[in-house]
C-alpha cells in the first residue's frame, strides 16, 4: 500500500509557542488511521496544516505526494472539529451548494442529498432552515456534505462527538460503507472502542510529538497488552493531573 | 469558473430570499412616496382652505385703510366694515365677533394684522388665510388675467446658452453623469453594511473550514464581490425606478419642474467616464468592506468600521463648493486622485464638466489598481484570518509575508 498522507518533520509554532515538534507519520491508502491524543495535543493543528489552512513552520505535509490544494485532483471529505453550516438557509440548499462546489451537477447534488437525508431519517427536514435543527441533526448534515463526493480520503475530526449510541452506530456504519468502497479514513476520536473497531493503525500525539505509532496491535503490545482505553489513561492521565495541579 | 457561478448563484438567491433586502429596497421608495404624499396633501389642504372660504362659518370685521379690498367680496363673506382698529380688537376680545382684520395703508411698511378668537392650534390659521384671500382676490378682480399670470409667475422662460458655437445647457448635461454619483451614494449607504458582513457569516457559523477545503478562497471572495455588486445594482434599480415613474406621473401635482427626459443631452465621453469611475469605485469599496469584514471575527466588530469607510467616501462632500468653484486647487486635486476619497470628487466633477483629461488619465488607473490590490488583500485576509474566531487580524498580519 502506498501512502496517501505523508507528514515529515512537521513543526508548527504560534508566536514563541511551539505546538508541534518534528512530527512524522504516514497514512496508507485504503486504511483507517486513528489520530489520537488528549485535548490540545496538536491534532487539529496538524490537520489544518495538512489541508493548507496553516502554513507549517517547517517540514512537509503531503496528500497524494503534494501539498493539498482545493484545485488538485484529490477527492477530499473533511469533517472539521468546528461544526457549522449556513444557519439561515434550508438544509437542502446548503447540501446542494456544497455538492456543487465539490463538482457535482445540481441534480446529482440534489439526488445524493435526498438519499443521505433519507438514510439518516431527516428527509422531512430538507426544506427547514438549518438553525431549526438540533446539534446532532446538524452534525449528520455535515457528515452528509463531507461524504457527498464519494471521497477517496476522509478526514474526520471527532465525527461522533455528542451523539447518542444509536446515532453513533448509524454514523459509524456510514463511515464503514465509505471505507468498504475504498476510501482512506483518518479519524480523530476520543472513543477508544471506535478505534478498536475501525482502525488499522494509530498514532498517539502528546505535547505535539509522536508518543506511539503503529498498528493497533503493535501499540497495545508496546504497552504490555493493555486495552486502548487503559493506554490512553496511562499516557494522558499524568498530563491531566499536571493540569489539575497547575490549575 | 464552475465554482464562481455556483457561489454567485447561491449568494444572490439567498440574499433575494431575505426579508431585510426587500424591506431596504422597497422601504426607501415607499418612504419617499409618503414624504411627497404628505407634502402634496399639505399643499392641497392649504389651497382647499382658501377655496372653501365661503364655507367658513365665523364672523369677520374689517378695517381697510389700503382701499384695495373689494366691498362686494366683503359682503359675500358677510364681513362688516368698521372704522378703527381699536374697536375691532375690542370686539374680538369681548367675543362680539370671531375675527378682525386690519389692512394698513402701505403693505411695504406695515403688516396686515389679524385678531381672532382661539379655536385650536391647527385652525387658528384660518383667519390669516381669509385675510390673504380677501386681498388677493380683490386685487385680482381689477386685474387682467395676463397681468395676474405675470404677478404669480405663471409663465416659463426658455433659455439657450452656447459653448464653442454649440447649444450647451450645463444643468442638463450633468443630469445623466450625475445619476451615477447619486446611485453610488445610495448603494454604499444602503448596501455597505451587507458588504461589510458578507464574509463574517462563514466565521460566525463556523462553516469556514469546510469552505476553505472545498473552494479556493479567491473564488469565494470574487464570487461574493460580484454577487454583492449585482445585488446592489438591483437594489438601486428597485429604489430609483419608482422615483422616476413617480416623477413622470406626479410632477405637476408635486409642483416639480418638468424635465423632458428624452431631450436630455447624451455626452458620450462624460457618460462613459462616469460608468468607468462608478464601477471602479464600487469595486474598490466593495473590496474594502469585504477586506475589513474578513479581518474581524464578528459582525459587531465589523460594524465599528463602517463609519470610517463612510467618512472616507462621503467626507469629500463637505468640499462640494470647492469642487465647483476652485477645481484646480491642490485640495481638490488631492481628493480627486487619492483612491479612497476619489469616487465623489471624480463623479461630481465629471458631471459638472470640470474634470481635466490628465486627471481622468491618472485617477481611473489608480482606482482600478487600488481595487485589484484591495481585493487581493481581502482574499489573503480571508484565507489566513478565517480561522481567527476570536480576534481581529492586525495590519502587519494582513500585509506580512506568509
Amino acid at each position: 500500500m502506498d501512502d496517501i498522507i505523508s507528514i515529515k518533520n512537521f513543526s508548527m509554532s504560534f508566536g514563541k509557542t511551539e505546538v508541534i515538534k518534528n512530527l512524522s507519520f504516514e497514512v496508507k491508502r485504503g486504511e483507517t488511521f486513528g489520530f489520537l491524543g488528549s485535548n490540545g495535543s496538536g491534532k487539529t493543528t496538524t490537520i489544518r496544516a495538512l489541508l493548507g489552512m496553516y502554513v507549517p513552520t517547517s517540514g512537509t505535509l503531503n496528500i497524494n505526494g503534494a501539498p493539498y490544494s482545493v484545485s488538485g485532483s484529490t477527492r477530499l471529505g473533511y469533517l472539521p472539529e468546528e461544526r457549522g453550516l449556513y444557519k439561515k438557509e434550508s438544509v437542502i440548499d446548503v447540501m446542494v451548494y456544497f455538492g456543487q462546489l465539490k463538482g457535482l451537477s445540481r441534480s446529482e447534488a440534489y439526488e445524493k442529498s435526498m438519499n443521505f437525508l433519507s438514510r439518516v431519517k431527516l428527509d422531512d427536514k430538507a426544506n427547514i432552515h438549518v438553525e431549526k435543527l438540533s446539534g446532532g441533526q446538524q452534525q449528520k448534515i455535515q457528515l452528509g456534505i463531507t461524504t457527498m463526493n464519494d471521497p477517496e480520503l476522509l478526514i474526520l475530526d471527532e465525527p461522533t462527538k455528542g451523539f447518542d449510541p444509536v446515532n453513533r452506530k448509524l454514523l459509524m456504519d456510514i463511515i464503514k460503507e465509505h471505507q468498504e468502497k475504498g476510501a482512506t479514513v483518518m479519524m480523530v476520536t476520543h472513543q477508544m472502542e471506535e478505534v478498536e473497531e475501525m482502525c488499522n493503525r494509530i498514532i498517539l500525539l502528546k505535547n505535539g510529538m509522536s508518543y506511539a505509532y503503529g498498528t493497533v496491535e503493535e501499540v497495545k503490545a508496546h504497552f504490555g497488552g493493555k486495552s486502548l482505553n487503559d493506554i490512553f489513561l496511562t499516557v494522558y492521565g499524568d498530563e491531566n493531573n499536571e493540569e489539575a495541579v497547575n490549575a | 469558473m464552475h465554482n464562481l457561478s455556483t457561489v454567485i448563484h447561491f449568494e444572490i438567491v439567498r440574499t433575494l430570499k431575505k426579508k431585510s433586502f426587500w424591506i431596504m429596497a422597497i422601504g426607501f421608495p415607499v418612504m419617499m412616496a409618503v414624504i411627497f404624499g404628505i407634502s402634496f396633501l399639505s399643499s392641497k389642504a392649504t389651497d382647499d382652505a382658501a377655496g372653501n372660504l365661503k364655507n367658513q362659518h365665523f364672523s369677520i370685521e374689517v378695517t381697510d385703510d389700503s382701499k384695495l379690498v373689494n366691498s362686494t367680496l366683503l359682503a359675500s363673506v358677510k364681513a362688516k366694515t368698521i372704522s378703527t382698529k381699536e374697536q375691532g380688537i375690542s370686539d374680538v376680545k369681548n367675543g362680539k365677533v370671531d375675527s378682525y382684520i386690519y389692512y394698513p395703508t402701505d403693505f411695504s411698511k406695515s403688516s396686515i394684522e389679524v385678531f381672532g378668537k382661539n379655536v385650536d392650534i391647527f385652525n387658528n390659521s384660518r383667519y390669516e388665510d381669509v385675510a390673504k384671500y380677501l386681498l388677493t382676490t380683490s386685487v385680482g378682480m381689477n386685474t387682467s388675467q395676463k397681468i395676474k399670470n405675470v404677478l404669480t409667475e405663471k409663465f416659463t422662460v426658455a433659455s439657450t446658452t452656447y459653448r464653442d458655437g454649440q447649444v450647451y445647457d450645463p444643468f442638463k448635461e450633468m443630469i445623466i453623469p450625475g445619476v451615477f454619483l447619486v446611485l453610488f451614494y445610495l448603494l454604499i449607504a444602503f448596501f455597505g453594511n451587507q458588504m461589510l458582513t458578507s464574509t463574517i457569516e462563514e466565521k460566525e457559523n463556523r462553516v469556514i473550514e469546510m469552505i476553505l477545503t472545498t473552494i479556493e478562497s479567491r473564488t469565494l471572495i470574487i464570487g461574493k464581490i460580484i454577487s454583492l455588486i449585482v445585488l446592489a445594482l438591483f437594489q438601486g434599480f428597485v429604489m430609483i425606478a419608482p422615483a422616476i415613474i413617480g416623477y413622470i406621473v406626479f410632477h405637476n401635482q408635486l409642483n416639480m419642474p418638468w424635465i423632458d427626459l428624452s431631450a436630455l443631452p447624451l455626452n458620450a465621453s462624460r457618460i462613459s467616464i462616469a460608468v468607468v469611475i462608478f464601477f471602479a469605485s464600487l469595486l474598490l469599496f466593495t473590496g474594502l468592506l469585504v477586506l475589513i469584514g474578513s479581518s474581524v471575527p464578528t459582525a459587531k466588530e465589523a460594524g465599528s468600521f463602517i463609519g470610517i469607510v463612510m467618512l472616507l467616501i462621503f467626507g469629500p462632500l463637505y468640499a462640494v463648493t470647492l469642487f465647483i468653484s476652485a477645481p484646480n486647487s491642490p485640495l481638490v486635486t488631492a481628493l480627486t486622485l487619492f483612491p479612497l476619497t476619489a469616487p465623489v470628487p471624480l463623479l461630481l466633477r465629471n458631471a459638472v464638466g470640470n474634470l481635466q483629461s490628465w486627471e481622468v488619465a491618472v485617477a481611473i488607473p489608480v482606482l482600478i489598481i487600488s481595487a485589484a490590490i484591495v481585493i487581493a488583500l481581502a482574499v489573503r485576509t480571508f484565507r489566513y484570518g478565517a480561522l481567527e474566531y476570536s480576534r481581529k487580524l492586525s495590519l502587519k498580519e494582513i500585509l506580512g509575508k506568509r
